[in-house]
């Protein structure tokens, strides 16, 4: 008796489990609304606490449109884009899409996510438009454009005795500098090096294929990465720079490597103004004076202040999902069009991202923040530059990027040689990715 | 004591209306209730495990990219797994891995075990310690171990230094001693998980064997390799399957020691898998490679299996 009365039981028990387990399924899907009347647009960012950027622009549209609400989706960003195609994919994808990295738009667009954004204004000057285009219509709109300069500690500068650039530096002039920097620094009585080069394969391909003649990576030809390596591992084999393996082996931070003045010169990207005036002020970074100078030059035919210095930099941008309600699309046209515009510009150059709209007005505001560098050298390294992007936009790049990083690893830590290592790159690519 | 109870009760409780009956209702009721117990676990198995490894199957055919419908293109991915020389390093990758790590681990945990098989006072501290570096972070354990195999301010070369190695290896930053040092470090973490079932397997192993082997004057290795290997064979072989399978599927402490580097030397089959899959958005192409990890799997386990069953007698 007392047996059947618990098997029956159990058996209910797992029905209801069941059961409940079936139906609690189903997401919530809200309502379609209508045209008239508040809108709320779902938008995607990651790091939000640390990415002010994101808040900033959704607070600065409902300030203008107050019947249109931002609402921040956040994601992990180590993992960003695998969640949002995950979350796209399963039909509940934010509204506006944030592109973090140019070389997912292809995925995107070839999935049929993205609508096309052609007939959205945008202000006339404004970088990083082509990332976004396939096939001549357009499936984003850039909000930012970060481009690569030289960052660089006066006060060990002055410590070792050398002059600050000038902004008609080529690589020649760089390795010098980080050469007379470290021996006069050692001399001084200093650890730090002349230079940090972060383990990234941007911080030597990146300005391979922006100032090289034939420097594109879907060609399939890298001979032109090589000068680049050879002079990098140069520097690192002379000692004036950290080496790729003590860099990976204690996981060395850019920013502490600036920061606590480690290394005299870094070369990185414009977002790292904003984070190092937030370090300098929360006691994070040391106190020093700094600036940021034009990224040394291939050869004299780009460099000095009357030229425009060549560097390379990837947009962020704004995508709207295809599959958003119709009601809402004039409303999230209206933010793309706003996020490009100067005013969202003016807003994000005061926290100190870099927007796709540089103007003078722009370009003040961003130099007016505490904190930021004052000379005119920083300014126009900010300001002029023909920025290459660092990711073609096709479906080829992110494969090619891939066997491109093994590369980089190869060559840095040592374990091959660069000519080697270029063929294995160049039969990798004709073998896994094909060029048509 | 308990059969006389249970003939009592057989005795005291009313004839049966009909036996056969009777059998067959108490035959659906117990199978009633035992599925009711695993319907849970195997809802939850066919949910997460059972589906996605059949779609996986289907996927393998089809050139899916995560959007958009997956168009079936036949054995087109299983061609071109062929002819892709990343495929071939990260299978090479992988079975050098196994080769190395699979005897290493038993070894290392058999000795463990055996060691640690006594009764004194303690011995779960170091049972405990063995076992500890299974069930910590990875992550930690990768930065730790990073560290340590730095090769110009690591203590493992500093030592190799001092007892009279000039040139030490470059671990981690050589694609000759990369693998190597994963494995170590590989065996280092999964040694107390394979030492605890070797350690329940030493468990079952008769004592009058030992005494009788010892009368007939057999030293230790003798009664090893004729005692304790013999009674070892059924968690011998458990061990081994599972350490292959595992072994083939390598994939998180790659990912966070390595990332497949320096250049591809450290790279493995699953790996291959999840940046086909996930960071080149090509998932029909990477459920071909996956299907090709499961056949590596179930060929060397069916393998496993044949040859221990001849060698039973």
């Amino acid at each position: 008796m007392k047996r059947k009365f618990a098997a029956a039981a159990g058996i209910a028990i797992v029905a209801t489990l069941s059961l409940a387990a079936c139906s609690g399924g189903s997401g919530d899907t809200p309502a379609a609304e209508e045209s008239s009347g508040p809108v709320t647009l779902t938008l995607s960012g990651w790091s939000l606490e640390t990415t002010p950027e994101f808040q900033t622009l959704a607070d600065a549209f409902h300030e203008k449109n107050p019947d249109v609400t931002v609402e921040l989706k956040e994601y992990d960003p180590a993992n960003y884009n695998t969640l949002v195609t995950a979350d796209l994919a399963a039909g509940v994808g934010p509204d506006i899409i944030t592109q973090k990295e140019v070389k997912y738009v292809t995925t995107f667009q070839e999935g049929g996510q993205l609508l096309d954004v052609s007939d959205v204004k945008l202000p006339d000057g404004i970088s990083g438009t082509s990332s976004y285009e396939v096939d001549g219509t357009s499936y984003g709109v850039p909000y930012r454009q970060d481009s690569w300069v030289l960052f660089y500690n006066k006060a060990l500068f002055d410590q070792a005795g050398v002059d600050y650039p000038d902004g008609s530096w080529t690589w020649d002039d760089y390795d010098k500098a980080a050469a007379a920097l470290t021996e006069g620094l050692s001399g001084a009585g200093s650890a730090a090096k002349g230079t940090y080069q972060h383990r990234w394969q941007s911080t030597v391909q990146g300005f391979a294929n922006a100032q090289s003649k034939d420097g594109d990576i879907l060609k399939g030809d890298y001979g032109y990465l090589k000068p680049y390596y050879e002079r990098v591992l140069a520097l690192q084999d002379a000692g004036y720079q950290v080496d790729f393996n003590t860099s990976s082996a204690n996981q060395l931070t850019y920013q502490g490597e600036f920061g606590k003045q480690n290394a005299a010169m870094m070369p990185m990207g414009t977002w790292y103004v904003a984070t190092l005036i937030a370090q300098q002020a929360s006691g994070d970074a040391d106190t020093f004076d700094w600036g940021i100078a034009p990224i040394p030059q291939l050869d004299e035919k780009t460099t000095g202040t009357d030229k425009t210095p060549v560097t390379f930099g990837d947009p962020t941008g704004f995508s709207i999902n295809a599959g958003i309600d119709k009601a809402k699309v004039g409303a999230a046209k209206k933010f793309l069009e706003f996020a490009a515009g100067e005013d969202a510009a003016k807003a994000l150059a005061a926290i100190g991202i870099t927007p796709a709209l540089l103007n003078d007005a722009v370009v003040e505001t961003y130099f007016g923040v505490k904190g930021a560098p004052s000379d005119d050298l920083s300014k126009f390294a900010f300001s002029t530059h023909e920025t290459r992007p660092e990711n073609p936009t096709s479906s080829k790049t992110a494969a090619i990027q891939g066997i491109l990083g093994d590369l980089h690893t190869a060559v840095m830590s040592g374990s091959d040689n660069i000519d080697n290592a270029i063929k294995t790159a160049e039969d990798r690519v004709k073998n896994e990715v094909g060029l048509d | 004591m308990t059969s006389l109870v249970a003939d009592d009760v057989a005795a005291a409780s009313p004839p049966p209306a009909s036996p056969r009956r009777r059998r067959s209702r108490l035959r659906l009721r117990s199978t009633l209730i035992g599925w009711s117990f695993i319907l849970p676990n195997f809802l939850g198995f066919a949910l997460l495990t059972l589906v996605p490894v059949v779609t996986l199957f289907y996927m393998s055919f089809t050139n899916w990219n995560v959007f958009g419908k997956a168009d079936w293109i036949g054995l087109a991915n299983f061609q071109r797994l062929l002819g892709d020389g990343s495929f071939r390093i990260s299978v090479l990758n992988t079975l050098y891995y196994s080769v190395m790590h699979i005897p290493l681990t038993i070894v290392v945990s058999l000795g463990l075990a055996l060691l640690l098989n006594n009764k004194l006072r303690g011995i779960a501290f170091f049972r405990t310690a063995a076992f500890f570096p299974y069930i910590t972070s990875i992550v930690a354990i990768a930065v730790v171990w990073n560290l340590l195999f730095s090769p110009d301010y690591g203590p493992i070369n500093q030592i190799l230094r001092f007892i009279g190695f000039e040139n030490p290896p470059g671990w981690l930053t050589s694609s000759e001693w990369a693998m190597p040092a994963v494995v170590i470090v590989s065996t280092w973490r999964d040694m107390g998980y394979y030492m605890i079932l070797f350690l329940a397997g030493l468990q079952t192993v008769p004592r009058e064997l030992h005494e009788a082997a010892r009368v007939d004057g057999a030293n230790v290795f003798q009664r090893f390799f004729n005692v304790t290997l013999p009674c070892l064979r059924p968690t011998m072989f458990f061990v081994t399957v599972m350490l292959t399978i595992n072994s083939f599927k390598i994939f998180d402490l790659i990912l966070v020691m390595t990332n497949g580097g320096p250049g591809q030397s450290t790279l493995v089959l699953s790996q291959f898998i999840y940046k086909k899959g996930f960071e080149e958005s090509q998932f029909g192409y990477a459920s071909a490679a996956a299907v090709a990890l499961f056949l590596l799997c179930i060929v060397v386990t069916i393998v496993q299996f044949f040859w221990n069953k001849r060698r039973s007698y």
